[in-house]
């Protein structure tokens, strides 16, 4: 794309990237990448996970240095050390990963880390300015004054936007900041990005939704492999057209049609299930063979349906029965032991442990099952670990490797994988299963799941994911402000099921 | 990862090189009377090291309540020897193990905070001691813990215990579900909790284990002394983290074994006796020790960090 346009417009752009390239051990993550920002652009950057794009993040925010090729920086070569290095010359992140801190205010938030925060701390400017940062984000609700600890996690990620994006950079870098937002508050993020934009800042956004990356960007780079595939104009692009570059194929689909089998009796009988200030009145009862998607946005208490189910809610009240059993289920131990696997929505903190080999990981939970007696029987343990490993799709070779060295999408597989073929396992709880996860990797766990289902599991789980809701669940039960508002099996569609999950509506 | 890797073994290779040239210009290092010495002096903090190897492998920390549990089991061992050998051994044992195990099952099934809950059973733990004992020494009733100051094969006895535990805590570490289960937990506990791994029975396990080493400890102990008072433990509580940090056990948990416990006690003997025999004070020996640490934890540090880039 770049090859007919002349070195003096190359010298204008405001951000060359030029055959950047980076090895971990050995293994190449980044092979050789180029692209480049103009000014006021906000220029797209997609690919499959382990395409190299958070490693490109990281090169551009000077978390990590290149091997090879170089960063130019308003037409000078940067050499970026240090996070704050690339703070000093203009670049400001919004990394994947929350970095607010919840014990202090909104205000000390914003102030944190700012460079341009003066020496002698003036409380009023410095209010007011987070007051007009906070309204332009369509924050109006928030004060400056208020802690971060009383903002559910989407305010936390709106409230780090808003102070990458109020830095006076020159090039703002947005690594997936909408994973975790509903679909108002990225109305509000896309609004703020395209006002920065229009003030000549170059914009750098990393996402895995594809349509999102179309609507708002003015070009798209798509990465394959540790290289750049196409810079793409993204008014010339439609999504089937970016799979396609992302993935040199079409992803398989799954059908969701699905004819009810009156043979599989209720399997899960969930009732009056309560949470205190979450939920209120859960009812369910769930066949084997099914899955279940619970559609709601943050704070709809679909997430605490979960996480009551698994234990960690030990306050919940109500009854749940496994095949006409009661269960204990405020307990996480319990729960296990009942047949209930969780896989949260937070893998590294919750879920993976992530310095342990992809052995260890995908056995973690059933290694009492692996022994004789207590002892580990180091043979099984790997023969089990290799079949689950291929049976989950992931890579045999890297078994050995800490999981913190697998990509995203094969550490959700990992994560996932650890929960199938268990014997002990009869109910499968996720929530938000493809978190952060490209669409190959996505289509590959919904399968799994699916399988899963097929094998006589019950699959609940919760997501904000319209499509994966459409895609995956045989029944959809919408949720809002911890009740249930309707139930759908079979045919619904996403203005649907968007309409419950956001607005008040009246239920007959 | 690597390249810190390396950095740590140059670091490692270097101060090996450095304290054996130190050691063989020592005037009487390398005799066997001093090889035997180093053992020894190895063996009373190695066997409670050991043990506070699971327990920080667990996620817990560390236990600042050591020595005071080291001397109410010697207490109560010299204090029962007039029923015998086995059952004065059985006595302390069993004490110090429901003593250390209550502690583990606060840690574990109430989230009680390991530092703060040790220093308080650190407290009650002499103040009974000191009840028990009425302030003055504890002397035994009969002379039969004598068997555990025997030699054999020149080696004190405490030494082939310390060479046992060291195997019997590396297999329950590597070759048990128990132990696989203690590294998940201590790497990860929120991971380890909401997959529903059973964190507090396993918790308890490795205090429970670590409360035997501790008491072994206290019955060698009160034999060696034949006579037991409230000071006995003495410096064993710190003596012991050192051991279990030189051997690059990560103090959050997830990382370490029983074997390099055993190797960072030995380490700290060795370098402890080459300052001794070039007649530097107690105070230098203390001293070293404690820069050995740093260096230790600092390495251990860089490695963990590094490696999460």
């Amino acid at each position: 794309m770049t090859g007919s346009t002349t070195d003096q417009a190359l010298d204008r752009a405001r951000v060359r990237v030029e055959g950047l390239a980076r090895t971990f051990s050995g293994v190449p993550a980044v092979r050789s990448v180029s692209f480049s920002v103009g000014a006021g652009e906000i220029h797209g950057l997609c690919g499959h996970n382990g395409a190299g794009k958070s490693t490109v993040v990281k090169m551009l925010s000077g978390q990590l240095a290149p091997d090879g090729g170089r960063i130019v920086i308003g037409g000078e070569a940067v050499e970026l050390r240090s996070r704050r290095a690339a703070q000093r010359v203009g670049v400001a992140l919004v990394d994947q990963e929350l970095s607010v801190v919840p014990a202090l205010t909104v205000l000390e938030n914003m102030l944190l880390g700012d460079l341009g925060v003066p020496l002698i701390n003036r409380p009023r400017a410095a209010a007011a300015r987070c007051r007009r940062v906070l309204d332009d984000m369509g924050l109006g609700r928030i004060q400056p004054e208020q802690a971060l600890s009383t903002l559910s996690i989407g305010e936390r990620q709106l409230i780090e936007i808003a102070k990458a994006l109020s830095q006076k950079a020159r090039l703002v870098i947005l690594d997936e900041p909408t994973a975790t937002l509903s679909d108002v508050e990225c109305e509000h993020v896309f609004a703020a990005i395209r006002r920065v934009a229009a003030t000549g800042c170059s914009v750098i956004f990393v996402s895995h939704r594809l349509s999102e990356l179309l609507e708002l960007c003015d070009n798209v780079t798509v990465l394959r492999d540790g290289r750049d595939v196409a810079t793409t104009a993204a008014k010339d692009l439609s999504v089937g057209q970016l799979i396609v570059q992302m993935l040199g194929e079409t992803p398989h689909r799954l059908s969701s049609a699905r004819a009810p089998d009156p043979g599989l009796a209720p399997a899960l009988r969930i009732e009056h299930l309560d949470v205190a200030g979450r939920l209120t009145d859960f009812t369910l009862t769930a066949r084997a063979g099914y899955i279940y998607g619970l559609a709601g946005q943050l704070g709809s208490g679909a997430s605490d349906v979960l996480r009551a189910l698994a234990g960690l809610h030990p306050s919940a009240t109500g009854s749940v029965e496994l095949h006409g059993r009661r269960i204990a289920f405020r307990d996480p131990v319990a729960a296990a032991r009942a047949g209930l696997a969780f896989v949260s929505n937070d893998r590294k903190s919750e879920g993976l442990f992530l310095d342990s080999s992809l052995a260890w990981n995908l056995v973690a939970t059933r290694l009492p099952g692996l022994g004789r007696g207590g002892v580990v029987r180091p043979r099984r343990v790997r023969a089990t670990a290799r079949s689950l490993a291929t049976r989950s799709g992931l890579p045999e070779t890297r078994l050995a490797d800490p999981v913190r060295t697998l990509s995203g999408g094969n550490q959700q597989k990992t994560f996932v994988g650890r929960c199938l073929h268990h014997d002990d396992v009869v109910v499968l709880l996720l929530h938000e299963p493809t978190r952060g996860v490209d669409i190959g990797g996505r289509a590959a766990i919904h399968r799994l799941l699916r399988q899963a289902a097929d094998s006589g599991l019950v699959v609940i789980f919760a997501s904000t994911e319209l499509e994966e809701l459409l895609e995956l669940a045989d029944v959809i039960l919408t949720m809002r402000d911890g009740r249930i508002v309707r139930r759908y099996e079979g045919d619904t569609d996403g203005a649907l099921l968007l309409h419950d999950m956001t607005h008040r509506t009246e239920i007959a | 990862m690597r390249r810190s890797n390396r950095w740590c073994r140059v670091g490692l290779a270097i101060l090996l090189l450095v304290l054996l040239a130190l050691a063989v210009t020592t005037n009487r290092f390398l005799s066997l009377d001093n090889a035997r010495a180093i053992l020894a002096s190895t063996a009373f903090v190695g066997i409670t090291a050991v043990g506070a190897t699971l327990v920080m492998i667990g996620g817990s920390a560390v236990s600042l309540a050591t020595s005071q549990t080291a001397t109410i089991a010697a207490m109560l061992f010299l204090a029962t020897q007039g029923l015998g050998l086995p059952t004065a051994v059985l006595v302390a044992l069993v004490a110090g193990v429901v003593l250390t195990a209550l502690q583990g099952a606060a840690i574990g099934f109430w989230h009680a905070n390991p530092i703060v809950l040790t220093i308080a059973a650190g407290f009650a733990t002499t103040g009974a001691a000191s009840w028990f004992s009425g302030g003055t020494p504890v002397y035994p009733t009969a002379k039969g813990y004598d068997i555990l100051n025997t030699t054999p094969a020149s080696l004190p006895l405490a030494v082939y215990v310390l060479l046992a535990t060291t195997v019997v805590a590396q297999w329950i570490l590597r070759g048990t579900t128990t132990g696989r289960q203690l590294y998940l937990v201590g790497e990860n506990r929120a991971a380890a909790r909401a997959a529903g791994l059973p964190v507090g029975r396993l918790t308890v396990i490795a205090w429970a284990f670590f409360g035997l080493c501790v008491a072994m400890t206290g019955t060698f102990l009160a034999a060696f002394n034949t006579s037991a008072t409230v000071t006995l433990g003495g410096t064993l509580t710190l003596d012991a983290i050192a051991a279990v940090l030189v051997g690059g056990t990560a103090i959050a948990g997830g990382r370490g074994s029983a074997v390099r416990t055993l190797g960072g006690a030995v380490l700290i003997a060795v370098i402890s006796d080459v300052l001794l025999l070039r007649g530097y004070s107690t105070g230098v020996q203390i001293l070293v020790k404690g820069l050995l640490v740093l260096a230790v934890v600092i390495a251990v540090h860089l490695r963990s960090t590094r490696g999460r880039r």
